[in-house]
């Protein structure tokens, strides 16, 4: 053998030696990637209970609504209780067509209405990490509503009434802060789940996003978060909304409570500044609405 | 005109001998000067929070702020008397409860403030100040999270 060949030989089987660690490199990046997702998309407040030592993501969290409590499912890797047996494409369905791996319909609790604009990379990278995580068996507890709510029939009439699935196009004419501001906001972060007012049968009333909801989770009062001057947070600078989103302090000095706490504490003190950054470009650029009378 | 005595008395009782190092002050009193020294706190805050972002030119009085926040929180601990909790007032029951955790909540925001102070005053670069500023943020935001009521 020459000694050229014995060079490309060992130089192919370093390269073979390579694949599994290149694989494993690209899967951890996929995971990290993920983590931010899971953080981005505001999975960790609703899915983790509140209880002290409460294991992590394995769901049990109430979620008070004007139509009964939900309980957050399980979402850890368990095949039995979580979700360690779903397929990606039943993954991505869940996301952004808002069914199950069985085929029901879910309720709006799980709010498919705004990740439905969620991009199927995003969501398999959410997946990676998801699929990472400590499996922890635990099962689901049985969401409290009311007889005529209590179905699975029930959410699939209000998804076929009320839903319409999307995908998230950049706007040509916006830049790319603008564009990432309104893909976090209206679909990963889903900020008008909470701050959108809902008209009949709880859908999110489009004419008004982010005007603020008088009867918000748990009947907690969501403030209007468009650029009104005196409803809203039009005296906020971009600069004003990026702090507030990663520390909690108002521009007066003052510190937000309430259900935004965890919100800044689980989500959107994780982002990068240019996300955060990104959330404030887009709300700056709302129409100025005043609150409801 | 009756309510406030009753509520004081109320308080009195409740908390035995708690006010006694305060022979004069009533729960309505300690309340209004905590209200008036986290109004104040506020302020710094606020203020701090512009110059160390960018917005305002700093001319030496960053100083005075990050002084102002230091001292202020240094006072935290002697805000919360026994049964100063009236009617209008956001502190949580936690705050007598668990006092060893709102102590530690307390302590936390102390060397914050503290350590702010000191990185205004020896001239640290902005961004080891930008850091020091964000964790007297984040330590505020712990106490109001977990001891003051939902707004």
């Amino acid at each position: 053998m020459t000694r050229a060949a014995v060079l490309s030989r060992a130089a192919f089987g370093l390269a073979l030696a390579c694949v599994p660690a290149l694989a494993g490199a690209q899967d951890d990046a996929r995971i990290a990637r993920g983590e931010y997702i899971a953080h981005a998309g505001g999975c960790i407040t609703c899915h983790t209970a509140k209880d002290e030592g409460a294991a992590f993501l394995a769901g049990g969290r109430a979620l008070e609504s004007p139509f009964g409590t939900f309980y957050s499912p399980n979402i850890t890797p368990d095949p039995e209780t979580g979700i360690g047996g779903w397929s990606d494409d039943e993954f991505v369905r869940a996301f952004q067509d808002g069914i199950s791996p069985d085929g029901d319909a879910y309720f709006p609790a799980f709010p498919y209405t705004s990740y439905t604009g969620v991009s199927r990379e995003d969501l398999l990278d959410l997946k990676a990490y998801l699929t990472s995580i400590e499996p922890v068996r635990q099962a689901n507890r049985e969401h409290d509503l009311p007889p005529f709510m209590g179905s699975r029939t029930a959410a699939g009439v209000w998804r076929s009434r009320y839903f319409k699935p999307l995908r998230f196009h950049p706007d040509p004419d916006r830049d790319e802060a603008w564009n990432r501001g309104a893909y976090l906001v209206r679909h990963l972060g889903h900020c008008g789940e909470c701050h959108t007012p809902r008209a009949r049968l709880g859908a999110l009333d489009a004419e008004r996003e982010l005007a603020g909801n008088p009867d918000g989770p748990g009947g907690e009062k969501m403030p209007n978060i468009t650029p009104h001057r005196a409803d809203g947070i039009g005296r906020w600078s971009v600069s004003d909304i990026e702090y507030f989103l990663d520390i909690g302090m108002e521009p007066d000095g003052d510190f937000a409570g309430g259900s935004m706490a965890p919100v800044i504490e689980d989500n959107t003190s994780h982002l990068t500044k240019e996300d955060r950054r990104a959330i404030a470009v887009y709300l700056k650029s709302l129409p100025a609405l005043p609150d409801d009378e | 005109m009756l309510r406030r005595p009753l509520c004081f008395i109320a308080a009195a009782l409740a908390c035995g001998t708690t006010f006694s190092a305060l022979a004069e002050t009533t729960a309505e009193d300690a309340y209004s000067y905590r209200e008036s020294v986290m109004t104040s706190l506020r302020g710094h805050i606020g203020a701090a929070s512009a110059i160390v972002r960018g917005l305002v030119s700093d001319d030496g009085f960053l100083l005075d702020h990050a002084q102002g926040l230091a001292t202020g929180v240094a006072e935290i601990h002697r805000l919360f008397p026994a049964g100063s909790a009236v009617e209008d007032s956001e502190a949580l029951p936690v705050i007598w409860e668990k006092p060893e955790e709102f102590d530690a909540a307390i302590l936390r925001a102390e060397e914050a403030t503290e350590a702010f102070r000191k990185a205004v005053a020896d001239g640290a670069g902005s961004e080891a100040i930008g850091a020091a500023f964000r964790d007297v943020g984040m330590s505020c935001r712990n106490c109001h999270d977990n001891f003051r009521m939902e707004k």
